[in-house]
């Protein structure tokens, strides 16, 4: 039993996080109706850019954030202005145009081999580490401290975007444009800017992820991939666009994984991931917590 | 000579250009090439099917090139069926699982689309990497099937001594598919699929059952994808899920008929041969010393194509063709007017 619940502990705080980088493309997707491929991919420059400070200044990863935060905000304000909203005007008659799905990828491809040809196909661990292997003991149950650090993050950050969106102008902007974009712009509210500030914050919380990932996972160029996938079975099983619905489908696919070897081989693991998947796909497209009427 | 004749003409010389090729053509090596070209071009013009004209984004086709891969391969392995058979056999599996993926998912929105094909691609991967025998049928997991060579090639066993009998069968196979795609486009299934891809709700108000067609485009577009799987595996004599059953094969698709422009006739070919050389001598030239320029490139030309020209490139090029044939059309080139 107890040895269930240390998987279960581990499945919970690993799924946690990959609930914070879901989070991040529920939000692009609740608001721009568009899937972002290079979502995985602002995963690993988050990773890059906490890996190159903390190994450059020797602080604390987690210090780390006063910088990881604001980079990828503008990166994402500039990648949504730059690059996805000439399409968005150009094609302003369909409402998710499949040109942008495709230039998110573009973009993934280019920062994925950007890094690789930069940095090298190297595993780099975190170092200075000061969480290094660090373990929390309750009695028989071990705790790894970096992945306890990274549930806190991930519950802190979900806090504060819910908070975000109820309580302040921009955030109530946001939802507006969200539930209706003709009828936001109406009440004043420009869209352009909305796009950019979500995928501003929709990045810098894969920026976040990425500094809760390295303290225990190494950075290289293409860690991103099994992310992103991952991602998209999260945003689907929560249902595209919620909140709540990013971390349970998050802390579920955790413990599937956390869990899934102790009944079979690890590889079939991985299969009851996408089996789950498309079960929800087939019985319940709209996720644990999706809004009905839109899809 | 009008516009039109002088647009048949053109065509007709490529196509009797393309059959007189290996004539000319005796390296095994560039033929293998155009080979892959013209296999591209067949299974983005299967692709187009769905992704261009039903207006959904498909990001899972390579599984039905596995099945069609897989399906041929094991029956001749186990039973001895010839590859031809098992070309169709699979094709009509490929088709049964499209429409099944397809039923429930083309219902809703396009991103639900995409996702739900990536993920297919990715469950029966690794599925297939997990399973080393299933019922009487060998699969050895990721490790793959190997077709024993049969040194002086057999038409029954779909296996050839040289590069020209393959060049010919996946040239006369993209040749009807693309009459195919053109008949379907001037067809009253074309007009409903086209109006129901670019505008679900007008169509749907009269009275199109739009799923319902799109549902067919998918089953049609799986079948003819398959019969590509098969002649991948009798083409390589080794296929293992990593080679047919990749995300990396079905992105290119995806890829080449964006680049060329979907929902056209021409523009997966042309996105074949704009796309298939540039990859595969970036990959050559620049992958050893710049290791993933290559992709960096694909991404900057899919970026700047989705940007500037998001129909894709065919709309330039049949353009200029258009001005080129009005010009000789109109008598001041040609020569058969006047007369």
């Amino acid at each position: 039993m107890l040895y269930y619940l240390q998987d279960v502990i581990d499945g919970v705080l690993m799924g946690s996080i990959y609930g914070l980088l879901a989070l991040g493309l529920t939000l692009i997707f609740g608001v721009l109706k568009v899937i972002n491929f290079a979502h995985g991919s602002f995963l690993m420059l988050g990773m890059y850019v906490a890996y190159w400070t903390v190994s450059l200044t020797g602080l604390h990863p987690y210090l780390s954030l006063i910088l990881v935060v604001p980079a990828m905000f503008l990166f994402g304000y500039g990648f949504q202005k730059a690059l996805v909203q000439p399409i968005f005007k150009a094609e302003s008659d369909v409402r998710e145009p499949i040109t942008v799905i495709i230039v998110t990828t573009g973009v993934w491809y280019i920062l994925d081999n950007l890094a690789l040809l930069l940095f090298g196909p190297d595993y780099r661990a975190l170092t200075p580490n000061p969480l290094k292997g660090k373990m929390l003991e309750l009695g028989e149950i071990f705790i790894s401290l970096p992945k306890l650090y990274g549930c806190i993050s991930a519950l802190v950050t979900a806090g504060a975007l819910t908070w975000f969106l109820r309580a302040t102008r921009t955030g109530r902007a946001i939802r507006a444009v969200s539930l209706d974009r003709e009828a936001a712009s109406l009440m004043g509210i420009s869209q352009w800017r909305i796009f950019a500030v979500a995928m501003g914050i929709g990045t810098s919380i894969a920026g976040i992820s990425g500094v809760a990932l390295t303290p225990f996972y190494n950075v290289y160029p293409t860690v991103g991939v099994p992310f992103d996938v991952k991602c998209f079975v999260i945003v689907v099983l929560g249902g595209l666009g919620s909140i709540p619905g990013a971390m349970l489908g998050g802390v579920i696919i955790g413990l599937v994984e956390s869990l899934g070897p102790v009944f079979m081989t690890a590889t079939w693991t991985e299969a009851i991931v996408y089996g789950l998947f498309l079960l929800f796909l087939f019985v319940k497209p709209s996720g644990l917590f999706g809004v009905k009427y839109d899809w | 000579m009008t516009p039109s004749r002088f647009k048949k003409i053109l065509l007709i010389l490529a196509v009797v250009l393309a059959f007189g090729l290996p004539l000319v053509l005796r390296s095994p090596t560039y033929l293998h090439i155009l080979i892959m070209l013209f296999l591209f071009a067949y299974m983005t013009t299967t692709w187009n099917l769905v992704g261009g004209f039903a207006g959904v984004l498909p990001l899972g086709h390579s599984v039905f090139v596995g099945i069609g891969a897989y399906t041929s391969t094991m029956l001749w392995l186990q039973w001895g069926i010839s590859p031809w058979i098992g070309m169709i056999v699979g094709g009509l599996i490929a088709a049964a699982v499209g429409t099944l993926i397809g039923l429930p998912t083309l219902k809703m929105r396009g991103a639900y689309f995409a996702l739900a094909t990536m993920a297919f691609v990715e469950g029966i991967r690794v599925m297939v990497e997990n399973i080393d025998k299933l019922g009487p049928f060998v699969l050895n997991g990721p490790r793959g099937l190997n077709i024993p060579p049969l040194p002086e090639g057999s038409l029954a066993a779909f296996q050839f001594a040289s590069k020209e009998p393959y060049y010919y069968i996946i040239l006369i196979m993209l040749l009807l598919v693309v009459g195919l795609t053109w008949r379907i486009s001037r067809s009253k299934m074309g007009y409903l699929l086209m109006a129901g891809g670019e505008e679900p709700d007008a169509a749907q108000a009269l009275g199109v059952n739009v799923t319902r067609y799109k549902v067919m485009a998918m089953a049609l577009s799986s079948f003819l994808t398959a019969l590509a799987g098969t002649f991948i595996a009798q083409l390589t004599l080794f296929i293992y899920p990593k080679s047919v059953l990749t995300l990396d094969l079905s992105f290119e698709l995806a890829f080449i008929a964006l680049i060329g422009g979907r929902g056209s006739i021409a523009g997966p070919i042309l996105g074949a041969l704009l796309l298939r050389p540039v990859s595969e001598f970036s990959r050559i030239y620049l992958s050893a010393t710049l290791p993933g320029l290559h992709l960096i490139i694909l991404g900057a030309i899919l970026i700047l194509v989705m940007l500037y020209q998001p129909r894709g490139l065919q709309e330039p090029i049949t353009r200029f063709f258009d001005r080129l044939a009005a010009r000789f059309g109109n008598g001041n080139g040609g020569t058969e007017e006047k007369a």
